[in-house]
């Protein structure tokens, strides 16, 4: 069984009277593109601190390919790529200046890292403003040439750390496109608040509250999880509060709700759809369809609706 | 340890000082240069000689010492401080495979190189437009006092750059205690001017040895081994206390 990119086993860290991770277990397959939500004070950036060696867990142990954090820093190091959510460039060297220094930093050797640099320049567009500052880049360029940065070495783990935050649509799709592209070639770990973005590109997620974990699975699984209810919406011409009644009453319904001339039906199981159909038997139907449950829909029901501080 | 990490970090430094060094030098010179001329000029009258030097010469090896030291201060402190509160580029440097003591090595070394540059710039001018002459073999002597002087108050700038999170603070500190430390070594005037009962106590901090001593070192060539002992384990001791501090300060 191969080692997981990543491990955690009954990881704590302790603040003074925060707990920011508490007692967290996590296993991540080497090659993945995992996925971590979690809404703002979760654990999210403790975690992520811990797992790339800026911060040491209270207690608790944590395996980086099989090495242990607390012993193996520099060889972590030398093997992950980290994109955080703030940009870390140097606005006093160029864009090649600030690859560059990395590539140094990581005991690259020159013919090594100008080879690199030119085809990551290339892979993110960027080539043609190489010897730009990049306080003159655009935001989706500046979060391109940390994307490049993180890549220099070759990592086998990358984290991204909310690697969207703050770009327009068509930047968020390049990142996303350049992701989908490394899939398989190195574990990707993603923190994001976005929740289309890791329904869009992890293939587990993993939801924390509180820090803990609150659900681990595929989005499939997740949305499964939910509950084993499905809704269904039904359009009618008329009558509405008629049929609302009327369905209220079965012990298949567990839930009914009503906007304009639409009722959202919450089932026990899509197994009573039929009995719905039937009792629905000449009711001005216009449209009958199955409401998807989203990713957001699961994230609210285990994390809750209220604003975080 | 591996320095590798340390070489890049100060190459890069060294980067940016090369592409702002006209502008680096006019700054520095222009501060030491107008006391020069205020002091040494303008007083020169009014004081006369002291022990023996026209007064204007008195203060020369000063006013050189002073733009080293305050330039290995002020680097290492801003440098760290934007770069790890600003730019964030400290955060960027510790996921890569060096430690933390490295990128301190290196910031202390900047700071150090900025000091011996601009020190010796205006040393140069100083030369080229006042009467100041001394010997060139008493230079090495002066050395051996500005080397371990700039580092010490480059290792300074370092623990101000990691404690304070704010660059108001930073300039509080420079007004209360690093110019006073300066001014009052002897920069201006010579130590047999504080009274009897102060004097042991103004001798035994670091910054008097290292302005006494570098201009004795300068003007007449004397080499006080006591004076270069104080200064070199002060910036030893200063050393290991920065490391110390800026590993504490990053594992929280």
């Amino acid at each position: 069984m191969p080692v997981p990119a990543i491990l955690t086993k009954s990881l704590t860290k302790q603040y003074a009277n925060l707990t920011a991770l508490n007692s967290f277990d996590l296993e991540v397959a080497q090659g993945s593109i995992f996925g971590l939500l979690g809404p703002n004070g979760a654990g999210k950036t403790t975690l992520i601190r811990i797992l790339t060696t800026l911060m040491r867990q209270s207690s608790g142990e944590v395996f980086i390919d099989g090495l242990d954090i607390r012993t193996e820093g520099r060889r972590i190091r030398s093997m992950i790529g980290v994109v955080s959510q703030e940009n870390s460039l140097d606005r006093y060297l160029t864009a090649r200046e600030n690859l560059v220094l990395h590539a140094r930093l990581h005991g690259m050797d020159r013919k090594t890292y100008n080879r690199r640099i030119d085809e990551l320049l290339e892979l993110m567009g960027l080539s043609a403003r190489q010897k730009d500052f990049p306080d003159t880049f655009s935001g989706g360029m500046q979060r391109r040439l940390v994307v490049a940065r993180a890549l220099l070495h070759q990592p086998q783990l990358l984290f991204l750390d909310e690697p969207t935050t703050g770009l327009d649509p068509q930047s968020r799709r390049a990142v996303w496109d350049y992701i989908r592209s490394l899939a398989g070639s190195m574990t990707i770990f993603l923190t994001t608040h976005y929740l289309e973005e890791a329904e869009q590109l992890c293939d587990r997620i993993a939801i924390m509250d509180h820090g803990r974990l609150v659900a681990l699975g595929s989005t499939r699984e997740l949305k499964d999880r939910l509950s084993g209810a499905t809704v269904y919406e039904i359009e009618l011409e008329r009558d509405v509060d008629q049929y609302e009644t009327l369905l209220r009453s079965m012990p298949c319904v567990r839930d009914i709700g009503v906007l304009n001339n639409r009722l959202q039906v919450t089932l026990e199981c899509w197994e009573c759809l039929s009995e719905i159909v039937t009792a629905l038997n000449g009711a001005p139907v216009r449209s009958i369809s199955l409401k998807e449950r989203t990713l957001e829909d699961v994230f609210i029901s285990l994390t809750g609706a209220g604003v975080r501080e | 340890m591996i320095m590798r990490g340390s070489l890049a970090i100060w190459m890069r430094d060294m980067q940016v000082l090369r592409r702002a060094i006209f502008s680096e030098l006019v700054a520095v010179v222009a501060y030491p240069l107008t006391i020069y001329l205020a002091f040494g000029i303008g007083m020169q009258s009014y004081i006369g000689a002291v022990e023996g030097s026209p007064y204007s010469l008195f203060i020369a090896p000063g006013l050189i010492t002073m733009t080293a030291v305050n330039a290995a201060y002020n680097e290492s402190v801003w440098s760290l401080w934007f770069h790890r509160r600003v730019q964030f580029t400290v955060e960027s440097y510790r996921v890569t495979p060096i430690s933390v003591s490295e990128i301190i090595i290196a910031k202390i070394c900047t700071g150090f190189t900025h000091g011996i540059i601009k020190g010796c710039a205006v040393g140069l001018v100083i030369f080229a437009i006042t009467p100041f002459r001394f010997p060139i073999e008493h230079l090495f002597n002066y050395l051996v006092f500005l080397i371990p002087g700039s580092a010490l108050f480059s290792c300074a700038g370092v623990i101000s750059g990691t404690v304070m999170d704010k660059p108001e603070t930073i300039g509080k500190v420079e007004a209360v205690l690093v110019m006073p430390l300066i001014f009052m070594s002897g920069l201006f005037f010579p130590l047999s001017s504080y009274p009897p009962d102060v004097l042991p106590w103004v001798r035994a901090i670091p910054t008097t040895a290292l302005f006494e001593g570098a201009r004795r070192a300068l003007v007449s060539g004397d080499m006080s081994t006591l004076h270069v002992l104080q200064v070199s384990v002060s910036a030893v001791i200063l050393f290991a206390v920065a490391v110390w501090i800026f590993r504490r300060k990053m594992a929280e």
